[in-house]
C-alpha cells in the first residue's frame, strides 16, 4: 500500500462521511473519446461560467430603476444630463469603479460570442447526426438552451437602459403588439404599461440574473445529465464500435485538458474584453423615447429577427375587422416555424429516413445528404437574414443604395436557400457514391469500425490494424 | 496511431475554413483603409490669369469657366445643376472649401475633396454667388461651446442620420450621410444652415450652434476608455468581430486541445481490446 | 519536444502567470487601466490553461481505453417490473373519476394562481388609440417655447410635443417646413398644412421607432431602424421598407403670432398597429 500523504488522507476523511471514494472512482474511470470538435459544448460551457462570474460582479453596482437621476460623473458630454439610474449605474461602473469597465467588456464579448460557440456545437451536433436516438431529448434541451442564450442576451444588453437598447425594447414591444387578440395586453404585462415605462428596467433586471439563469443552469444540468447518461458520441475509428466508447479516462486526463481549456477560452475573452471597446452607452446616452440614431442594430445573435422585420414587404390586411399589423409574420410566425423546424428535426428526420435504430457512431456530413442539405439550407436563412439586419451599414461601406439591397435580400432569402439545398444534396450524394465514407444502416456490421472477428494490433509504424484471427 | 481518412479531411477542411477567415479578415481590413482614405476628384482647370481684378469680377469669370456649365451663366440652375440663387454665401463657401464642388463630372455624388481653388479664389467665387441671390451667410463660430448641450442637440437632431460616433450612414435615396470626422468647425456650421445634399436646414442660435460643434469635434477624438472602438458602427463590427474572429480563436483553441494523442500515449492496452 | 524541455516550458509559463497575476494587482493598486488588466488577465489565465494542456498532452502517460456502452433502454424485464411498481398498491383503474376530478381542480387551481400575472400591467383600454394632443395644444420643441419652431428655414424639420411637455412620449411630432405648392394632399389633410408647414407623428407605423431622418430635398422621412420611408409631400404615405401605413397627420393651424396650435388629437392611432385598431 502506499505511504498516505495529504492528499489521500484528506480524501478519507472527506470519505469516510459522504462515501463518495467508489462514485468518484468510477467518475474518474469512465471514457470520452476524442474529438477536437467535441471541445465545442465545453466552450460554450465555460462562456457561461464567465458570464456568470463577470455578471454577478456587476450586479453589485447596477441600480435596476428607470427613476430619473441626475448624471455628475466624471463623463463630461454627459454631465447634467437627465439618465436612470441603471443607466447612471453603468456609467459609474465603467469609468469610476476600477475593473469595472474591464469585467463589463468581458461579459458583453463573452455573451456574443457563447451564442456563436452554441451555433457552432448545435452544428457539429446536427452534421454528425449526434441528435439521433437516444438524444432527441438532449437535441431539444440543447436547443432550448439556445434560445434561452438570446433571451438572456436581449434582457441584459437592455439592462443599461441606453438609447440604441431602449430602441430594441421598443421594438419587442411592438412585436408582441402585433399578435392578434392578446397583443396588446401581452405587450402591457411584460412592460407594465403603454411604452415606455419605468418598470421594464427592474424586471427585466430579474429575468436577466434570476429567472432566466435559473433556467439555464437547469437545462445545463438536464443536458449533461443526459450525456453522462448516454455516454458521449464517438467517430467511426478502427476500434469504435456502436457498443463501446473508445477514449481517455476522465482523470487525469479530460480533467486536465478540460481544466486547460477553461484557462485558456477565459484568457481569450479577457484580452478581447480589455483591448475592444463595445457598447460604448456614453456615445448613444440614454434612452428617450422620441430620439433615435443610426445605425440602430440589436447583438449579432437577434440580427435574423431584425433582418426579418426590414425585408418583409409592407403587408397589414384587415381581416373581418381584424388588422394583421405588419411584424406579425416575420416577427413572430416566421420565428416560430424557424424554431420548430430545428427543434423537432430528429423526430421529422427519424420518419423519413426510417432510421429509429440507437446511434453512438457518428456520421460524416455527407453521409446523410438530406440532412446536410436542410442544414445548410437553413443556415443560408439565418445568414441572409442576419446580413439583411445590417443592410443600412452594408449600403454605406459599399456604397450602394439601401433599397436596392433591400431587394436583392429578399430574393436572396428565397432563391439561395434553395439554391443551397441542391448544391449541397448533389454534392453529399456524388460523395458518397463515389465510395467515399459509405453510410452504414442500422443493422450494416460495417456499423461497426471493424470486422467482428478480427484482432487488432499495432504495426511497425506506429497506427493499428486489422488481422484476421 | 495513424488518424483516419475522415479525421485529416476535417482537420483539412476546417484549416480552409480558418484560412478563408483569416483571408475576409485582412480583405475587410483592407477594404476599410481604402475606404477611409481621402477621395480626391480628378484636376479641373483652374483659371490663374484673373490674379488683378475686383473680387467679384474674378469671382464672376471663375464661375463662368468652371461651374456655368451644370449651374447656368448666371446660376440660375440647368438640367445638370440646380439653382445657386438663395444659396448664399455660406453655401457656396461649404462646397467650394470642402472640395464637393466643381465635380469632375455631371450626377456625379458629391464627396469630401481637395479644394479645387485657393483661398483666394474661394473667396472670390463665393462674394460672386452670394450676390446671386439673398441665401445664409457664413456663420460665425465661437470656441467653447457647452458639450453637454452639443450632446443633446447633436442625439436629437444628428445621429440619426450621422451615427452616434459621426461615422456617417446610408440614408437611402442613394445618398449617405456623412462621416464627420475631417469637418471643422466653420464646416460643421455651414452645413447645419445650408442643409447641403439631402440634409435638412437647421436654424439654431449661437450658443446652440457653438455646442453642437464642439461636440462634433469631441466625436473626431473621442475617450475611449474600452480600447479599439473597432469604426463606431455599433452591433454590426461588434457582432463581426466576435462571429469572425472570436469563432478562428476558438476552433483553433479547440483544435489544439482536443490534438489526439500520439506516440507511446496512443497504445491500448491489451485486454481491452475485444 | 522532450519531456524534460516540456516540463521546463510548463514551469515556466506557471511562473509566467504566478508574475502576471501579481502585475496585475500592482496595476490595479496604482489606479488601473483597462487594456493593461486585459492583457495582463490574459496572461495570468492562459499561462495557467496553456500549462495545464501541455502538461496533459506531454507529461501525462495517459492512455486510450475502451470500455463497453450498453443499450439505453432498460430490458424489457425490468420494465416490466417498473411497470408492476407503478401500479401495484395504486389501483388507479378504478379511481378513474377521481383521477379526472383531480385534475379538474388543478385546473381551477391554475386558473386562480395564474391572476396575478395580471396585475403586473393594466388593461390596454384605450391608451393605445390616444396621446396627450389636445385642441388648443401649442407645437413646441421639449421643454421650449412654441417661438422657437414659428419660423423654420425651408428644407427644416423640428421634433415637438404639445406645449413642449414630453410626459408622453408618443405625442412626438415632427413639424416639417416645404415650398406650400409642391405638397399633394388630400383637401381635408391641406387644410392642416398651413404655408407648407405639416406635422406628422414621429412614431414610426411598422415598430415604433422614432423616424428620425430626413432626406429634405427628397420630401422623404426615413426609420433608421428598418429603412421604412414615407413621402412628406403625399400624406407620409409609406413609399418604401416595410412599413405598410402612413404617419397619421396632425391637424394644426397657425396663429397670427406665427406659433402653431393643434386643432386636436390624430385622427388615427399612432405608432404600430395592433389587432382591433379600426374599431
Amino acid at each position: 500500500m502506499t505511504e498516505r500523504g495529504v492528499p489521500e488522507r484528506a480524501m478519507g476523511w472527506f470519505d469516510e462521511r459522504t462515501g463518495a471514494a467508489r462514485v468518484v472512482r468510477t467518475a474518474f474511470r469512465k471514457v470520452f473519446p476524442d474529438h477536437w470538435s467535441f471541445l465545442l459544448g465545453e466552450i460554450a460551457l465555460f462562456c457561461f461560467v464567465i458570464l456568470l462570474a463577470t455578471g454577478t460582479f456587476m450586479t453589485f453596482f447596477y441600480v435596476p430603476s428607470g427613476a430619473p437621476v441626475t448624471y455628475d460623473g466624471p463623463y463630461p458630454p454627459l454631465q447634467g444630463a437627465e439618465v436612470s439610474a441603471a443607466f447612471d449605474s453603468v456609467m459609474h461602473l465603467s469609468f469610476e469603479v476600477q475593473a469595472g469597465l474591464l469585467m463589463r467588456q468581458i461579459h458583453h464579448w463573452t455573451a456574443l460570442t457563447f451564442v456563436a460557440v452554441v451555433v457552432l456545437h448545435l452544428m457539429r451536433v446536427f452534421f454528425t447526426g449526434a441528435f439521433r436516438r437516444p438524444r432527441e431529448l438532449n437535441w431539444i434541451v440543447g436547443f432550448g438552451l439556445l434560445v434561452l442564450a438570446l433571451a438572456e442576451g436581449f434582457t441584459g444588453y437592455s439592462l443599461p437602459d441606453d438609447l440604441l437598447s431602449g430602441t430594441g425594447a421598443r421594438i419587442l414591444y411592438s412585436v408582441l403588439l402585433s399578435v392578434p387578440f392578446i397583443g396588446p395586453w401581452l405587450a402591457s404585462l411584460l412592460f407594465g404599461g403603454e411604452f415606455p415605462t419605468d418598470a421594464i428596467i427592474p424586471r427585466l433586471f430579474v429575468l436577466h440574473v434570476l429567472f432566466l439563469p435559473g433556467l439555464v443552469i437547469g437545462a445545463i444540468t438536464v443536458h449533461l445529465v443526459l450525456l453522462v447518461l448516454h455516454k458521449h458520441t464517438q467517430h467511426r475509428g478502427p476500434l469504435a464500435r456502436e457498443d463501446n466508447v473508445v477514449g481517455r479516462y476522465f482523470w487525469p486526463g479530460q480533467v486536465f485538458l478540460s481544466s486547460g481549456l477553461f484557462f485558456l477560452t477565459a484568457a481569450v475573452l479577457a484580452v478581447i474584453g480589455g483591448l475592444f471597446q463595445i457598447n460604448p452607452i456614453w456615445l448613444y446616452g440614454p434612452f428617450e423615447a422620441s430620439v433615435v440614431a443610426s445605425p440602430a442594430q440589436p447583438d449579432w445573435y437577434v440580427g435574423w429577427l431584425d433582418g426579418a422585420l426590414r425585408i418583409f414587404p409592407p403587408f397589414e390586411p384587415v381581416i373581418l375587422g381584424i388588422t394583421i399589423p405588419s411584424v406579425f409574420v416575420p416577427g413572430i410566425v416566421l420565428p416560430g416555424i424557424l424554431f420548430t423546424i430545428v427543434a423537432l428535426w430528429p423526430f421529422a428526420e427519424a420518419r423519413l429516413s426510417k432510421d429509429r435504430a440507437e446511434h453512438h457512431l457518428l456520421d460524416d456530413p455527407w453521409d446523410h445528404p438530406v440532412r446536410l442539405a436542410t442544414g445548410l439550407a437553413i443556415l443560408t436563412v439565418f445568414g441572409v437574414l442576419t446580413l439583411a439586419g445590417g443592410n443600412d451599414v452594408l449600403a454605406f461601406y459599399f456604397g450602394t443604395d439601401v433599397h436596392t439591397l433591400t431587394v436583392v435580400f429578399r430574393w436572396l432569402s428565397l432563391i439561395l436557400p434553395v439554391v443551397v439545398w441542391l448544391v449541397a444534396w448533389r454534392f453529399a450524394l456524388a460523395r458518397r457514391g463515389a465510395g467515399e465514407g459509405t453510410a452504414p444502416g442500422p443493422d450494416d456490421p460495417e456499423t461497426e469500425g471493424r470486422r467482428p472477428g478480427s484482432a487488432v494490433r499495432r504495426n511497425a509504424a506506429g497506427g493499428f490494424e486489422e488481422v484476421e484471427s | 496511431m495513424t488518424p483516419s481518412r475522415h479525421a485529416s479531411r476535417r482537420d483539412e477542411r476546417t484549416r480552409v475554413g480558418a484560412l478563408r477567415g483569416y483571408a475576409a479578415i485582412l480583405g475587410i481590413a483592407i477594404a476599410s483603409l481604402v475606404a477611409a482614405g481621402m477621395v480626391t476628384g480628378p484636376p479641373l482647370p483652374v483659371d490663374a490669369a484673373e490674379a488683378g481684378g475686383a473680387v467679384r469680377e474674378q469671382g464672376a469669370s471663375l464661375f463662368l469657366q468652371n461651374c456655368a456649365s451644370c449651374h447656368g451663366p448666371e446660376g440660375q440652375g440647368g438640367p445638370a445643376g440646380p439653382t445657386l440663387i438663395g444659396t448664399g454665401s455660406a453655401g457656396a463657401d461649404f462646397y467650394l472649401r470642402t472640395g464637393r464642388m466643381p465635380l469632375g463630372a455631371p450626377n456625379q455624388p458629391a464627396q469630401r475633396g481637395e479644394p479645387h481653388f485657393d483661398d483666394e479664389q474661394i473667396a472670390a467665387l463665393v462674394e460672386y454667388v452670394a450676390s446671386l441671390g439673398p441665401g445664409p451667410e457664413i456663420p460665425q463660430v465661437t470656441e467653447g461651446g457647452e458639450l453637454h448641450r452639443g450632446f443633446e442637440l447633436y442625439t436629437a437632431n444628428c445621429a440619426a442620420c450621422h451615427g452616434a460616433a459621426g461615422t456617417g450612414n446610408a440614408v437611402g435615396g442613394g445618398a449617405a450621410a456623412a462621416n464627420l470626422h475631417q469637418a471643422n468647425s466653420l464646416d460643421v456650421a455651414e452645413a447645419m444652415v445650408v442643409g447641403p445634399g439631402v440634409m435638412p436646414r437647421f436654424d439654431f442660435d449661437q450658443a446652440d450652434q457653438d455646442a453642437i460643434v464642439a461636440y462634433v469635434l469631441y466625436l473626431q477624438d473621442p475617450t475611449t476608455p474600452g480600447g479599439l472602438p473597432l469604426g463606431g458602427f455599433g452591433p454590426v463590427s461588434e457582432g463581426f468581430v466576435a462571429v469572425v474572429v472570436g469563432l478562428t480563436i476558438f476552433v483553433a483553441v479547440a483544435r489544439f486541445v482536443g490534438r489526439r494523442p500520439r506516440g507511446p500515449q496512443a497504445e491500448v492496452p491489451a485486454e481491452e481490446i475485444q | 519536444m522532450s519531456e524534460r524541455a516540456a516540463e521546463r516550458f510548463v514551469g515556466l509559463l506557471f511562473a509566467l502567470s504566478f508574475l502576471a497575476g501579481i502585475s496585475l494587482l500592482f496595476v490595479y493598486i496604482l489606479g488601473g487601466q483597462t487594456q493593461v488588466e486585459g492583457v495582463l488577465l490574459m496572461i495570468c489565465l492562459g499561462g495557467i490553461g496553456l500549462g495545464i494542456v501541455i502538461w496533459a498532452h506531454r507529461l501525462m502517460p495517459t492512455k486510450i481505453h475502451i470500455e463497453p456502452r450498453g443499450s439505453v433502454a432498460t430490458t424489457p424485464e425490468e420494465m416490466r417490473r417498473f411497470e408492476d411498481a407503478l401500479t401495484e398498491e395504486a389501483g388507479f383503474s378504478r379511481r378513474k373519476l377521481l383521477i379526472g376530478g383531480l385534475l379538474g381542480a388543478f385546473a381551477g387551481l391554475g386558473a386562480a394562481l395564474a391572476i396575478p400575472v395580471f396585475s403586473l400591467g393594466p388593461a390596454p383600454g384605450r391608451s393605445l388609440f390616444v396621446t396627450s394632443w389636445r385642441e388648443g395644444s401649442a407645437l413646441a420643441p421639449p421643454d421650449g417655447l412654441p417661438e422657437a419652431v414659428a419660423d423654420l428655414p425651408i428644407g427644416g424639420v423640428f421634433t415637438v410635443f404639445p406645449d413642449g411637455d414630453t410626459s408622453d412620449p408618443n405625442s412626438a411630432t415632427l413639424l416639417i417646413r416645404v415650398e406650400p405648392e409642391l405638397l399633394e394632399l388630400d383637401p381635408a389633410a391641406a387644410e392642416w398644412a398651413p404655408d407648407g408647414y405639416i406635422a406628422y407623428s414621429k412614431i414610426c407605423t411598422h415598430a415604433g421607432c422614432p423616424v428620425g431622418l430626413y432626406r429634405a430635398s427628397q420630401h422623404t422621412l426615413i426609420c433608421p431602424c428598418h429603412q421604412s420611408e414615407f413621402d412628406v409631400l403625399h400624406g407620409a404615405q409609406p413609399i418604401s421598407g416595410p412599413a405598410a401605413r402612413a404617419l397619421p397627420q396632425l391637424p394644426i393651424a397657425r396663429r397670427a403670432d406665427g406659433t402653431f396650435v393643434a386643432l386636436g388629437d390624430f385622427p388615427e392611432p399612432v405608432g404600430p398597429a395592433f389587432w382591433n385598431m379600426t374599431r
